[in-house]
C-alpha cells in the first residue's frame, strides 16, 4: 500500500518533469523562430527604460516610467530585469499602436525578453501538470499559448500568477478553509496579476464566485465574507505595492488608465477595423496560429484541446468547480470586450487545459482502461453476461446488411480511396477509366511511391498523394474558422429550435387553447415548406437593398420594425443572427412536433396525483414534464443537430459568405463552379474529415443521452 | 377560478400570435409577390399587399418556368425522383431496421454506433463516390441515377428512424402474437409495421422532402433539360437574377410548397391517429 502512494508521486513528478520538458522544448523553438510581432517593440522599450533606470539606481525615476501606461509597470519591470546582464543599446523608437511589427529589434535584446516570457510559461505548464498531468501536457502543446508566452508580450507573467492564485486558493478550499496562509498567498498572487497585466483578473472573479456558490451551499456566509474581504484587501495592497507608477499621484493614474480603455475599445482603428464577431474568442479557441508561421509552431492541436474540454466541463464542475467558472467567466467577459486580440485568450487556456484533461480521461482514458478490465474478466469468466439471440435475427440482419454495405460503406471506402489521390476533373478520364483504383492499390501493394503536386491539381493522369493533402485542409478549415463556424451554428440553432419548439408545444397542449388546431398547422408550415424555398424567402425578406426588410427601412426610416437589423450583411454577429432566424424558422416545428409527440405519451395519472398534491405549473413542469420529456426529447434533438452540422443549402442560397465544411467541399468540387473548381480529392478529404469530426459528435451526444444504449426489450 | 383561466388563455394567445407572425412572415413576403402583376424585376418599394392583384405569375409559371421545359414535366421529374427515393429507402431499410430493434447480437452497439453516424453524413460526403460510380455504369445523368443518389442520402437516416419507430412498439404486443403462433415475419407485418406506422411516415416523408428540395446535387449529376426537377429549375431562376420577374418566382415557391403542405396535413392526420391508438392500448 505504501509502494503503490510512493510509485504514484514518483510517477506524478516524473509526469511534471515531462511535462516541463516538453513546454521548455516547444517554447524555446518558438522564442527562437517566431518573426516580431506586433507590440513586441514597445514592451521591449519598456524595458530598455527600466533597465536605466535600474542600473542608475534612480528609484525616483521608477515611479514616473511607464511606457504603454494602460498596462500596469510589473511584467515591463521584470523584462527590464532580464536585459541587465546585457549591454546597453539605444532606446526603440517610439511608435503607434497602430504601427506594424518593428522587424529590427537588437536580437540580444528580444532573446532574453523572449526567454524570460518562456520561463514563466514553462513553469505555468508545469504548475498545471501537478493540478492534472494531462491538463499540462495539454498546455505545454497549446499552440496559441505557446506563441504569446514565447514573445516579448505581457502574456506569460500574469498567466503564471493567476493559475497561482487559484491554486493557493483551492489548497485553502480543501482545507476546510482553516489554514490562512493559503488564502494570503493567493491574495498575493492575484495582486501580482493585476500589476502586470488587468485583464487576468477574471481569475479573481472567479474565485469571488466559487466562493459565493459554496458559501451559499453550506450557509455559511456571515463567517466567509471576512477572510473574502481580507483577500480581496490584500490582493489591492499588494497590487499598489508591486505598481511604483502608481505611488505617487493614485487617483489620476487610475482615472487616466479607465479612459484610456474606454477610448481604445471603441475609437482605436486597429479595434474597429478588425470588424471581428463578438465569439471570436472561440475561433481561435477552434484554430491555430500555425498558418500565420507554420515554421515556428511544432504542434497545433488546439481546436481539439478545446473539444476536450468541452467534455470535461461538467465533471470539472464537479470535481473542482473553479477552473470550470474560471473558464466561463473570462469567456464572457471576452465575448463583452470590444477588443479581440488572439493573445487573449490565454487568460483561459490554463483552466481550459485542465478541463481539457479531465475531458480526455472521461472520454478516452477510462474507456479504455474500463474495456480492457473487462477483457481481462470475459477471460477468465466463460460465462457470457449477454444473451445473443442472433438465429432470430439474421433473417433480418443479412438482407440489411447487404444493403448498407453497398449504399454506404462501400461509398465511403471509396471515399477514403479518392481522398488519397490527387483525382479532379481534369484526371476525369482516367480516373473513370480505374486510375483511382490502380494508384491506391499499386501503393497498398507498394508498387507506386506516392507523388509530391501542388495545390490546385491539374494533372491529367489520378496520382497516389497519400495523406498530405490532409493536414493542409485541416488547417485550413481550422484557421479560416470554417469549423468553428460550423460548430457553432449547430449548437446555437439547435438550442434555439428546441427552446421555441418545446415552448410552442407547451402552449399548445394546455386544455382549451383558442384555435388550437389552427395555430398547430400554421407552426408546421416552415417544416413542410422545403428548405431552399424557405431560405429563399427570408433571403426576400433580408436581401439589402431589395429585401422587404431594405424596403421598409427606406420608406420608413427607423421606426419601422426591426430596423436595427438593416445592414446586417456588414457585420458578422448580425449575419449570424439572420442566419439564425432563417434557420430556427425552418427547424422549430420539427422539435415541437416532437416534443408534443412525448407530451402526449406522458401518463396521465401523474398529473393528476401532482394536481391533488397541489403542484403549480412550474412545479410540475420542473419535476415531472421535463424529466419524462427529455429522453423522449433527444432523439429529435440529435436529428436537429444532425441537420443543423451539415446545413448547406440555407448557406447556398444565402448572400453571406459563410461557408461549412459542406458548402466548402461542394464548391471545390463542383466542375462548373466560380471557385477552384473540380478538385475531386481534396472535397474527399474534407468530407473524411467532416466524418471523423461527425463520429465525435455522435460519442458526446452519446455520452450524454445514450441514444443508441440497449434494447428497449429482447 | 375563471378569471385565472381568461388571463391564461389572453397570455398564451399572444405568445402563440408572436410565433405565428414570425412564421408568416417570409412566406407572407413571398405571397404577396406571387400575386403582384405590376412587378418587371425585383420589387422596389415596400408593400404589405400586392400592388395589382392578378394570377399572371401563376399562369406563366404553369405554362413555361423554366427554358423549353412544360411545368408537368419538372414537377413530374421531383415526384419520380424523390417518391421513388423514399419509398426504396423505406423498403431498403426496414428489415436492418427491425434488427436493431428486436434483436440482440454481437457487434451490435459497433454497428449502431456506425449506424447513427453514417446518418449524420451530409449528403455531400457521398457526392464525390456517387458521382465516380454512376458515371462509371452511365447512370449519372438519369432519373433513375438521381433517385439512386437519393436513396443514398435517406437511407441510413430511414433505418435509424424506424429502428426507433419499432422500438417504441410496446412488446407485450408482439409477445402475445408470438405466443398466438405468429412467426417473425407475420409479427413484424401484423403488429409491429402498423404500429410504427407514424415514425415510418415521418422517415419517409423526411426522405421525400430531401429528394423534393434537391437542388445542388441535382445539378451537379444532371445535365440534359428533360432530367431537370421543379427545386433546381428554382435554383437556376434565382442564379440567373433579374431576368424574370420575381413574382414568377415566389410563385414558384407557392406551388412547389402547396402539394407539400396538403401531403403533410393528410399524414399529420394518420399520424395522430397512430398515437391515440398507442394510448388507447392502455
Amino acid at each position: 500500500m505504501k509502494n503503490k502512494k510512493i510509485i504514484i508521486k514518483f510517477l506524478m513528478v516524473f509526469g511534471i518533469l515531462i511535462v516541463a520538458a516538453l513546454a521548455g522544448t516547444i517554447r524555446w523553438h518558438a522564442l527562437t523562430t517566431l518573426n516580431v510581432d506586433y507590440d513586441e517593440d514597445d514592451y521591449l522599450r519598456a524595458a530598455q527604460q527600466y533597465t536605466t533606470i535600474i542600473r542608475a539606481g534612480d528609484w525616483d525615476a521608477l515611479k514616473e516610467t511607464n511606457y504603454r501606461s494602460e498596462h500596469p509597470p510589473l511584467a515591463k519591470i521584470v523584462f527590464g530585469i532580464s536585459l541587465l546582464p546585457l549591454p546597453e543599446k539605444t532606446l526603440i523608437a517610439d511608435r503607434p499602436t497602430s504601427a506594424g511589427p518593428n522587424q529590427y529589434l537588437p536580437r540580444d535584446l528580444l532573446r532574453n525578453a523572449r526567454i524570460t516570457s518562456a520561463i514563466f510559461g514553462t513553469l505555468t505548464a508545469a504548475l498545471v501538470a501537478l493540478v492534472d498531468p494531462v491538463g499540462g501536457f495539454f498546455l505545454a502543446i497549446h499552440a496559441f499559448t505557446t506563441k504569446y508566452v514565447s514573445q516579448v508580450m505581457l502574456e506569460a507573467l500574469p498567466a503564471f500568477t493567476s493559475i497561482l492564485s487559484a491554486f493557493f486558493y483551492i489548497q485553502w478550499k480543501k482545507r476546510r478553509r482553516k489554514e490562512f496562509a493559503w488564502l494570503i498567498a493567493s491574495g498575493l498572487f492575484l495582486g501580482l496579476t493585476a500589476a502586470s497585466k488587468y485583464i487576468y483578473c477574471v481569475v479573481g472573479i472567479a474565485i469571488i464566485i466559487d466562493w459565493m456558490i459554496v458559501a451559499i451551499q453550506s450557509k455559511e456566509i456571515k463567517k466567509t465574507i471576512i477572510p473574502l474581504l481580507g483577500w480581496g484587501l490584500f490582493s489591492i495592497v499588494v497590487f499598489f505595492a508591486a505598481n511604483p507608477y502608481f505611488w505617487a499621484d493614485p487617483f489620476g493614474r487610475i482615472k487616466e488608465t479607465l479612459v484610456y480603455y474606454s477610448s481604445y475599445s471603441t475609437t482605436a482603428t486597429e479595434v474597429t477595423s478588425a470588424g471581428y464577431p463578438f465569439w471570436q474568442p472561440l475561433v481561435y479557441l477552434f484554430s491555430t496560429p500555425k498558418s500565420w508561421q507554420p515554421n515556428a509552431i511544432l504542434v497545433a492541436v488546439d481546436p481539439l484541446i478545446t473539444l476536450f474540454a468541452i467534455l470535461g466541463f461538467k465533471s470539472q464542475l464537479k470535481k473542482q468547480s473553479l477552473y470550470s467558472i474560471w473558464v466561463l467567466v473570462a469567456l464572457v467577459f471576452l465575448f463583452i470586450y470590444p477588443v479581440k486580440w488572439a493573445q487573449y485568450v490565454v487568460i483561459l487556456t490554463a483552466p481550459l487545459c485542465i478541463m481539457a484533461g479531465e475531458g480526455f480521461k472521461n472520454t478516452i482514458l477510462i474507456p479504455i482502461l474500463n474495456w480492457l478490465s473487462q477483457i481481462r474478466i470475459t477471460k477468465s469468466n466463460s460465462i457470457a453476461v449477454v444473451r445473443y439471440d442472433t438465429k432470430k435475427a439474421l433473417p433480418w440482419l443479412i438482407p440489411g446488411i447487404i444493403v448498407f454495405v453497398l449504399f454506404t460503406i462501400l461509398p465511403l471506402i471509396f471515399e477514403v480511396g479518392v481522398s488519397l489521390t490527387d483525382f479532379n476533373s481534369i484526371s476525369i478520364k482516367d480516373g473513370f477509366e480505374g486510375g483511382i483504383f490502380r494508384e491506391v492499390w499499386g501503393a497498398f501493394t507498394g508498387k507506386i511511391q506516392s507523388v509530391d503536386t501542388e495545390f490546385p491539381f491539374r494533372e491529367k493522369m489520378v496520382s497516389f498523394i497519400g495523406t498530405s493533402a490532409y493536414p493542409i485542409v485541416l488547417r485550413s478549415v481550422t484557421d479560416n474558422g470554417i469549423l468553428f463556424f460550423n460548430l457553432f451554428w449547430t449548437v446555437a440553432s439547435v438550442g434555439l429550435q428546441t427552446m421555441l419548439g418545446l415552448l410552442a408545444a407547451l402552449l399548445l397542449k394546455q386544455k382549451k387553447v383558442f384555435m388550437k388546431k389552427g395555430w398547430e398547422i400554421l407552426f408546421i408550415l416552415p417544416w413542410a415548406i422545403p428548405e431552399m424555398i424557405g431560405a429563399l424567402m427570408w433571403v426576400n425578406v433580408f436581401q439589402p437593398e431589395t429585401g422587404w426588410l431594405s424596403l421598409g427601412v427606406s420608406q420608413y426610416g427607423t421606426s419601422f420594425p426591426f430596423s436595427f437589423l438593416n445592414g446586417w450583411q456588414n457585420s458578422s454577429s448580425m449575419q449570424m443572427l439572420v442566419l439564425l432566424i432563417a434557420g430556427v424558422w425552418y427547424g422549430f416545428p420539427f422539435m415541437m412536433l416532437a416534443a408534443s409527440a412525448g407530451l402526449k405519451l406522458l401518463p396521465k395519472e401523474v398529473y393528476d396525483a401532482a394536481a391533488i398534491d397541489g403542484a403549480n405549473g412550474i412545479k410540475v413542469f420542473r419535476w415531472i414534464t421535463w424529466p419524462m420529456l427529455v429522453p423522449l426529447l433527444v432523439p429529435a434533438v440529435i436529428i436537429r443537430s444532425i441537420f443543423a452540422f451539415n446545413q448547406f443549402y440555407l448557406f447556398q442560397v444565402f448572400p453571406t459568405g459563410q461557408l461549412t465544411l459542406a458548402g466548402l467541399s461542394y464548391n471545390l468540387f463542383n466542375p462548373s463552379g466560380f471557385f477552384i473548381n473540380g478538385q475531386f480529392a481534396i472535397s474527399a478529404v474534407i468530407n473524411v474529415i467532416t466524418v471523423v469530426i461527425l463520429v465525435i459528435f455522435v460519442v458526446i451526444l452519446n455520452k450524454w443521452s445514450n441514444a443508441s444504449e440497449g434494447v428497449t426489450y429482447a | 377560478m375563471r378569471k385565472t383561466n381568461w388571463l391564461q388563455q389572453i397570455l398564451t394567445q399572444i405568445s402563440l400570435l408572436v410565433i405565428g407572425l414570425y412564421v408568416m412572415v417570409p412566406i407572407w413576403g413571398a405571397i404577396r409577390l406571387a400575386f403582384d402583376g405590376s412587378l418587371k424585376s425585383r420589387p422596389v418599394e415596400f408593400r404589405l399587399f400586392p400592388k395589382e392583384l392578378s394570377l399572371k405569375p401563376f399562369l406563366s409559371v404553369l405554362d413555361r418556368p423554366y427554358q423549353s421545359v412544360d411545368f408537368v414535366d419538372l414537377l413530374k421529374n421531383s415526384l419520380i425522383v424523390s417518391l421513388g427515393a423514399a419509398l426504396i429507402a423505406l423498403v431498403l431499410g426496414a428489415s436492418l431496421a427491425y434488427a436493431f430493434a428486436r434483436y440482440r447480437f454481437p457487434g451490435r452497439k459497433p454497428a449502431l454506433f456506425v449506424l447513427l453516424f453514417a446518418a449524420m453524413l451530409p449528403p455531400v460526403a457521398f457526392m464525390t463516390p456517387l458521382y465516380i460510380v454512376l458515371s462509371m455504369v452511365q447512370l449519372r445523368t438519369t432519373l433513375l441515377g438521381l433517385t439512386l443518389v437519393y436513396v443514398t442520402f435517406a437511407l441510413p437516416f430511414c433505418i435509424w428512424n424506424m429502428r426507433a419507430g419499432f422500438q417504441s412498439v410496446a412488446k407485450e404486443l408482439e409477445e402475445a402474437a408470438f405466443l398466438d403462433g405468429a412467426n417473425s415475419l407475420q409479427t413484424f407485418w401484423f403488429v409491429s409495421l402498423p404500429l410504427s406506422l407514424p415514425s415510418i411516415t415521418i422517415a419517409g416523408l423526411i426522405a421525400f422532402l430531401m429528394g423534393y428540395s434537391e437542388f445542388a446535387m441535382g445539378w451537379l449529376f444532371v445535365s440534359n433539360a428533360e432530367t431537370v426537377t421543379l427545386a433546381m429549375s428554382i435554383y437556376a431562376m434565382v442564379q440567373s437574377g433579374n431576368a424574370q420577374p420575381w413574382s414568377i418566382l415566389a410563385s414558384m415557391f407557392i406551388i412547389m410548397s402547396i402539394p407539400i403542405v396538403i401531403v403533410f396535413a393528410v399524414l399529420q392526420n394518420t399520424l395522430l391517429d397512430r398515437m391515440l391508438f398507442v394510448s388507447q392500448k392502455k
